[in-house]
This record gives C-alpha cells, structure tokens and sequence, in this order.
C-alpha cells in the first residue's frame, strides 16, 4: 500500500485534542534530543577513549571493556615512555610549531595586503589578476606535486621547512589551502567598509601603506583572527607536504613523525606512545577550540557560502 | 597602440594615480609571484612532464603520449579510479545529507548553551588532522582488541574485519570520513538555513504542514545553493583522499581501497616514475575541472535562489 507523508500526520493530528497533541510535539522534541545526543557521544568517544587509554598503565591500556573515565589508577606511564624514548617527540612539536606559526604569519600579511589592493585600489589589470588567482582554487595540489617537488630541489630546499614554508610566505597557497582563499576573504571584507573612511585619509595625504596598516588592518581583526586559526589548524595538521618535503628525523613535524613510529597494532607498549602522541598532538587544537569555540563556530556559520 | 590604450596607460601612470597604481601592483606583487612560481610554473611543468619519462636519475626523455596510452591499460588506475570514486559517492552523500540533517534539526528553538554544545562536539572532529584521528580510528576498528567490535560484540554481531577484508576496508574510510567532516557540512548548512526568511516557515505551519513536508518543500529547495556548493566541495575533496587509507588500510587488502592520490604518490615518489604520475595528476585535475563546470551549469539551472 502506498503511504503518502505529506498527507497523514496534517489529517491525524487534526482529529486529536490539543493535549495529546502538545504530548506528540514534547515526545517527538524529546526523540530528537536523544538521537542528537547520541550522535553527540559518536563524536567525542574516539577523544575521550584516546585520552583515558593514554593515562593507563601501559599493560592494560587496551584491555575490553573500554573504560571511558580516567579512574584512581590514572597513570603517566605512556607520556613518561615516550620522552624517555629514542623519538624526538620534543624535537616534533617544536617543528610543528615553528612550521606553523610560519607558514600562518606569511601567508595571511600576504594574503591581507594583496586583498586589501584587490577591494580598495585601482591599478592595470586588476580584474584580470584576480581571475588568474581564482583559477588556483581549482587546482589540486597533488597535482603540482612532481614539479613543486623537482623546483625545491633544484632550490636546495628538500629537507627544509622552508620548501612548505615559503608558498606559505609569498600567498600561493597554505597546506590544504589555495593562496586566493585568504585574498577572497579579506577583499570581501575590506569591501564592505564605507569610502568615507579612507577619502579621510587621502585627506590627510596618508601614504597607502599607512592607510591599510592604520585603518583598514584594525578594523579587520577579527577576520585576520579567523583566517590566522584556520590556517594555523591546517598546517598543523597536514601531512601531505611534510611526507614528501621533510624527510630526516630532524626536520619531521607531528603528523609525519607519529606514523614513523606507529608500529602495525598489537598489544605492545609502543602502540600506547603512540596514543600519547596523538593526544599531545591534538591538545593545541583542543585547547585553542575550548577558549575560542563559540567564537570560530559563529564565524563560520556567518561567513557561510554567500559571504 | 591605439589612442586609447595610450590613453589608458597614461592614465595609470598619470601623476595624480601613479602612487595608487604603484602601491596596487607592490602590494599584490607577492601573491602575484608566489602564484606564478607555485602554482602557475608547477601547472605548466605537470603538463610537459606529462610528455615526458622522468625517474628523477637520469636525463628526461620526450615519449610523446605515452604515458597517457599507458593508462589506458593500466589496471591498477581504474581500479584505483573506481574505489576513488565508490568512496567519493558515499562519503559525499553522507556528509551533505548527514549534515543538513543535523543543521536543521540543531535550527529549532532551545537552549542556547545547549545548542553549542551539540555543535561544537559535532564540528570540533573537522578541526583535527586527518592522521591523528585516523591513528586512534585504527585502534577502534580492530578486530579483536577494538572497542567498536566490542560492542557489537554486546549486541550478538560477530566480531567484523574491518580493515582486513576487500568488502569492508573502503566502508571503514568511509565511515571515518563520515564522521570527521560531517560537522564542517553541519555548519555551511546552518550558515545557509539562516539566510531563509522566516515567513516561509510561518506560512508552512499556517498551511499546518507537517515537518518533513517542510523540509522537502521549503527547506531543501531553498538551501539548494548551500547543497550544491557543499556537494562541489566535498567531491572535489573525497577525489582527493590520502591520509585516512594510508593510516587505516595502507590501500590494502591488494588494491582494495588504494586511491587516486596514494597512486600519484606511489607512482612518483616510489617508483620514480615521474612523467606517468605527472600524466595521472591530469586526471586529477581534469575531473577537479569537470566538478566544478557541473556546479556551474547546474547552479543556473535547479538551484533556486531567492
């Protein structure tokens, strides 16, 4: 038999009292609550599995049931194995951060200024330029990848942060990230800021550069603010470039250096430094998300597709 | 030249806009150089190379198309082509329409505190790398140790080779991706659901329509652009998945969930054979270029905008 939706529940709870139709709505509110919550707890099990398990004493860390509270016998058995270990985990995260911080800096002073050029000054070819750079939103960058890698080599750069710091520098692209991104954002922010405020600086026969540091960089704070997390969450996280780029122990950063020493699983005790790699690897990120999070979820939800 | 052009030229030049034109042009300079050389250069060089049989030792040689009628009968590529594009089909849809889902169940009145809480724990997996969520995924999904077995171990189901067996190992990337990037969708969506009016909502409950007529006939019409635009994004994504396979299957068992890129990859940095990975790399970019030509033709046709 063929049930049409759209047409039972309106006839249904027509003929029911208003009562019983208040009890439907709270029951079905209730219903959605619970599956969301349970969705909820999908998502935050894996975190908090990993962070119990790397508290454990090592010998049983993945014993069955999983326990999903760290309990009396918490222990820094795992982190402890894992500093005294021959892996540089130190050496990784001072990498990470050093690359990132790096790459975030460059690319959004480039980005910024090449976006404030493209909303607010005129010059030759301004519309065709900025065409150009939409055109390396389409390109992958695996698909540069052979002769990005055969152009930092011939630069002598393999080896060194500076193969991935250096697209991040001049704008061209941050990992995971095209160039013209963080030029859009910024060119659709600075034009929506009224004229007024810069014909007064003309006005006072402000050079350009002081104009966009002195009125238009301040008032971009947030946006700047946005751009900088996300771009710094990425290089963070990325793997792809490091895994062709940085190859010596030395040069590792976190994502490379934990797959190096991530052994086929077993019960063995090397498999939990692992998981307290992984959390040290995450906690950034986590942390930066607790303070910031209403914060970075408003501006994406605001900065949405229409922008 | 013509008259204008001259004109044109003088103009930018003219005393009175030389400073702007100067500052315009130093300004973009960096962008504009870094493009040419990462991103421009690069691109070009994919395309020569592409021609070319290159092993990174000796000298490259000109081979012509060869590369390219050598994939025509490679194997491995279509079968790395097909799982690439068995992945990109369920893990797009399960974003788009997991995500919408959630957006717009997470849209209706309640609290405020509660309302971030269930975003938040829904988005902040997107926030992670793809590799340290995929290392602790590989723990989960093991057969006899993992915690995911566990349970339905509780529940009567057999113990499942997650990883391990042909039929399940590309499901389990799918599954991972699923639930990394279904809150990044969650969000575009809500982004999206906050731009429709509220009069149409009104409407629809004075029509006493039900909810999920609602949301065939008001919600997803009007959040079409939203759809379409995280359909485009997320395919020209899932075309590129790498890390997840590598942590959890490693493409195996055989070639069973070995993709596009981990091809490229080993095609190149492997086995050195950088003019047939130059040549995939094309593939790649054509079928990038081909998404997003669709999401043109298509956003002009059935999205509707407001």
């Amino acid at each position: 038999m063929h049930i049409s939706w759209d047409m039972t529940p309106v006839r249904l709870s027509a003929r029911l009292s208003p009562e019983t139709r208040a009890m439907i709505s709270r029951l079905r509110t209730a219903l959605i609550y619970a599956v969301l919550g349970l969705g909820a707890l999908v998502m935050v099990a894996p975190f908090l599995w990993m962070f119990t398990t790397s508290f454990r004493p090592v010998a049983e860390a993945f014993t069955l049931p999983p326990r999903w509270l760290p309990g009396l016998n918490s222990s820094l058995e795992s982190y402890r194995r894992l500093l005294a270990s021959d892996v540089p985990i130190g050496r990784f995260f001072w990498n990470s951060t050093v690359l990132a911080t790096t790459v975030t800096l460059g690319y959004v002073a480039t980005t910024t200024i090449a976006g404030y050029a493209f909303a607010r000054l005129r010059f030759p070819f301004k519309n065709a330029l900025f065409a150009l750079l939409l055109v390396s939103l389409m390109v992958p960058i695996q698909t540069t990848l052979v002769p990005l890698f055969l152009l930092m080599r011939w630069l002598g750069l393999v080896d060194s942060q500076w193969s991935i710091i250096l697209p991040g520098l001049t704008g061209a692209f941050a990992p995971g990230m095209s160039g013209v991104f963080g030029i859009f954002l910024m060119r659709q922010f600075f034009l929506t800021l009224p004229k007024e405020l810069f014909e007064a600086a003309r006005v006072d026969n402000a050079g350009h550069f002081r104009t966009f540091w002195s009125i238009a960089v301040p008032l971009a704070g947030p946006h700047i603010a946005a751009l900088s997390v996300i771009i710094f969450t990425m290089t963070w996280n990325d793997y792809f470039m490091p895994l062709i780029f940085l190859n010596s122990v030395d040069q590792m950063v976190l994502p490379v250096g934990i797959m190096s020493i991530r052994d086929p699983v077993g019960n063995s005790s090397a498999t939990s430094e692992v998981i307290a790699a992984v959390s040290l690897s995450i906690l950034p990120v986590l942390l930066v998300f607790v303070v910031a999070q209403r914060w970075i979820i408003d501006s994406f939800v605001r900065a949405g597709v229409k922008g | 030249m013509t008259k204008t052009a001259n004109n044109a030229a003088a103009g930018w030049f003219s005393p009175q806009n030389r400073k702007e034109t100067v500052a315009g042009l130093l300004f973009i300079a960096p962008a504009l150089i870094g493009f040419a050389v990462f991103v421009a250069g690069p691109m070009v060089a994919t395309v020569v190379f592409s021609l070319m049989k290159y092993d990174l030792f000796s000298s490259p040689s000109f081979v012509g198309l060869a590369n390219f009628e050598a994939m025509l009968d490679d194997r491995r590529l279509w079968k790395v082509l097909g799982n690439t594009a068995f992945f990109a089909v369920f893990a797009v849809a399960g974003n788009v329409g997991l995500g919408v889902v959630l957006a717009v169940l997470l849209n209706r009145n309640m609290s405020k505190t509660v309302q971030y809480a269930y975003r938040a724990a829904f988005f902040f997996p997107s926030l992670v790398g793809l590799i340290f969520v995929a290392v602790i995924w590989q723990f989960l999904f093991q057969r006899d140790i993992g915690v995911i077995n566990y349970y339905l171990g509780l529940v009567g189901i057999e113990p499942v080779r997650w990883l391990s067996s042909a039929r399940n190992a590309l499901w389990s990337v799918i599954i991972l991706d699923i639930w990394k990037n279904v809150g990044f969708a969650m969000l575009i969506a809500t982004a999206g659901l906050q731009s429709i009016s509220k009069d149409y909502y009104d409407a629809a409950r004075v029509d006493g329509s039900s909810s999920l007529r609602t949301f065939w006939q008001i919600t997803v019409p009007l959040l079409s652009p939203t759809i379409l635009f995280l359909l485009t994004m997320n395919t020209i994504g899932a075309f590129k998945v790498f890390e997840s396979i590598i942590v959890l299957t490693n493409g195996g068992p055989g070639d069973a969930s070995r993709s596009l890129v981990m091809y490229i990859y080993e095609q190149g940095f492997k086995s050195f054979d950088m003019g047939y990975a130059s040549a995939i790399s094309l593939l790649l970019l054509t079928i990038t270029v081909i998404v997003t030509a669709i999401q043109f033709a298509l956003s002009k046709r059935w999205a509707f905008y407001e």
